[in-house]
């Protein structure tokens, strides 16, 4: 279980992340979603033991950070933000070397070597010299070097980014089995599309986080979703707008593009109700959908446009 | 300190080292080439008959081997008189490993996932110390020896045995390490606040060559070679020196700096 507590990191004058607060329950995928130079990596960094925060703490496992660095490094894991392999060395050095470093010997670490050169599917190259790897191989090995050792705690920073669709998607699937196991793992990413499929909360955060929630609540976040009811038949929608105003728990209702569009608060218990309604109004239902917000219009809400975001990055440097 | 994580990163080290051709030809040339000066010009005596008249300043130094004919005691000085670049070789090169070593991690932004580790900092300084230094002791008893025999064999065996002498084999055996690893712990100190393997060098060199050219000059002043207690005094200078370095690679390899200062 990870637990931040108010972290704050500054850089002489330019405060990196303030107040961070969330915790990771065990088997728990926590995603930090956010523009660059958000503080993403800055808090990866602060919650593995690599950077002191200047305020506030975390728990790790129990372990306090600062105090208990050394236990924190044995049981986490970290992908960094870039690979950072040794050039020189094939695949499986590199990730003997680590296994070393982690404490692991003999048969157990050759052993782990050829799992992981598996499950990242590098078992066929784990020989050769990884300067001779494209981006994507790089980053397997990276992701293998991070896992090698078991770790309860799992920190990764873009963890599918230089990645095939395929092998992000093998990559998503090992995380999710990481989940299934109990270990507690944050993944950094600004890739919206990962963060929803791959993490059961998302934290969005620029230098401290702006909401927290799973990706189902966080794209209701404006407290209603819009469900949109297709009809054919003679009646046209318009005519069922006033009987749909009446229902408690529709918030608004109006037609667009010949479909009826209606605003409820909770699509799952409310749209058995409103598909009835309209059925004994004599409504011909041929189709009903939510017409999700989508995490992206979240989050761009919420850090705002690139041109926004820039103007404000600069008066607050000013 | 725990000796596994030393290993480690010695093996790595070594590694890297060996796939680095270039890296390694620089550890063994220069000694080389140091060495090939002074067995050239006892060569040519050999070759040649030596006019007292021509031996200037050097003739000063010749009453040191008074069981020597002139010539061979010439010899004998010239060879003994350009061991102290044996000294000098350990000064440079493995700084220059080191540099690479450092600033080449920075690049590859190899050092994150390390400091991640377990792994305390001054293990992996020491590892990579003695990683660096090894090639160059190495390289240089390779050479020492490789020197005594040749010139034995190119003018007369009473050369072998001046180069083996006592003082240089307790120097050998004890100064160059210690000048090795010092030149290696300079070498992290310097790249650990640069990014750049040549700035690295030129600021380490500097540090480097005055200290190690004041040493050679004080021990080489009219005389041929050290003495004992001069090798001696030499160690413990040095030792105390690398007890500093360390000192300064604790405080310079900051893990958070080098950190934040990659981005």
């Amino acid at each position: 279980m990870i637990e931040a507590i108010g972290l704050r990191k500054a850089f002489k004058s330019l405060i990196a992340v303030h107040d961070l607060s969330f915790t990771v329950s065990d088997g728990e995928i926590f995603g930090l979603l956010g523009p660059n130079g958000a503080g993403k990596t800055t808090s990866v960094r602060m919650l593995a033991g690599l950077i002191g925060p200047t305020e506030g703490t975390a728990r790790i496992n129990g372990l306090q950070l600062g105090h208990d660095s050394q236990r924190i490094f044995s049981i986490a894991g970290v992908l960094t933000e870039t690979p950072g392999l040794h050039e020189k060395l094939t695949a499986r050095q590199n990730l003997g070397y680590y296994g070393r470093l982690y404490g692991m010997r003999g048969a157990g670490l050759r052993r782990a070597v050829d799992r992981y050169l598996g499950v990242v599917g590098l078992a066929d190259v784990g020989d050769r010299r990884v300067g001779g790897f494209s981006k994507g191989m790089r980053q397997k090995v990276a992701i293998a070097r991070a896992l090698l050792h078991e770790p309860e705690i799992v920190y990764l920073d873009e963890p599918t980014s230089a990645l095939d669709p395929s092998a992000a998607k093998t990559v998503r699937d090992f995380v999710a089995t990481l989940r299934d196991a109990g270990r507690s793992i944050v993944v950094c990413t600004h890739n919206l599309d990962e963060a929803e499929r791959l993490c059961d909360r998302i934290g969005i955060m620029r230098a401290t986080l702006l909401e927290v929630d799973t990706p189902a609540r966080l794209r209701r976040r404006n407290g209603s979703a819009s469900v949109r009811v297709e009809l054919v038949g003679a009646r046209r929608p318009e005519s069922f707008l006033d009987l749909l105003s009446d229902l408690p728990f529709v918030e608004a209702a109006r037609v667009d593009d010949g479909t009826l569009l209606v605003e409820v608060s909770d699509p799952r218990g409310d749209n058995p109700e409103l598909v009835r309604t309209l059925v004994e109004a004599g409504a011909r239902i041929v189709g009903v959908r939510e017409d999700a917000v989508t995490l992206e219009q979240v989050y761009l809400d919420l850090v705002g446009e690139p041109g926004q975001r820039d103007a404000r990055t600069i008066g607050e440097v000013a | 300190m725990r000796p596994a994580f030393i290993w480690a990163v010695i093996t790595k080290e070594a590694r890297d080292l060996l796939a680095n051709r270039l890296l390694l030809g620089a550890v063994v040339l220069p000694a080389l080439i140091f060495a090939s000066i002074p067995t050239g010009i006892v060569a040519f005596l050999e070759a040649n008959e030596l006019d007292p008249e021509q031996l200037g300043q050097i003739g000063q130094y010749i009453d040191q081997f008074p069981d020597l004919d002139p010539k061979l005691a010439a010899q004998g000085f010239i060879v003994l008189n350009f061991m102290a670049y044996f000294l000098l070789i350990p000064a440079m090169v493995p700084m220059a490993i080191a540099t690479q070593s450092v600033i080449g991690e920075k690049t590859a932004r190899s050092l994150e996932p390390q400091l991640a580790t377990p792994m305390e900092v001054s293990e992996l300084l020491i590892g990579k110390a003695i990683a660096s230094a090894t090639p160059a002791v190495l390289a240089t008893w390779g050479v020492f020896v490789l020197y005594g025999l040749v010139n034995g064999a190119v003018a007369d065996p009473v050369l072998t045995r001046l180069i083996f002498n006592d003082v240089w084999r307790v120097a050998m055996l004890t100064l160059v390490p210690l000048i090795c690893l010092l030149s290696v712990m300079l070498g992290i100190v310097v790249s650990s606040r640069v990014n750049d393997a040549r700035t690295a060098q030129q600021i380490g060199g500097f540090i480097v060559i005055p200290v190690i050219a004041v040493a050679v000059a004080g021990f080489f002043s009219g005389q041929a070679s050290f003495t004992m207690e001069q090798v001696l005094i030499a160690d413990l200078a040095v030792a105390a020196l690398i007890g500093l370095a360390l000192a300064a690679g604790n405080w310079a390899f900051d893990r958070e700096a080098i950190l934040t200062r990659l981005g």
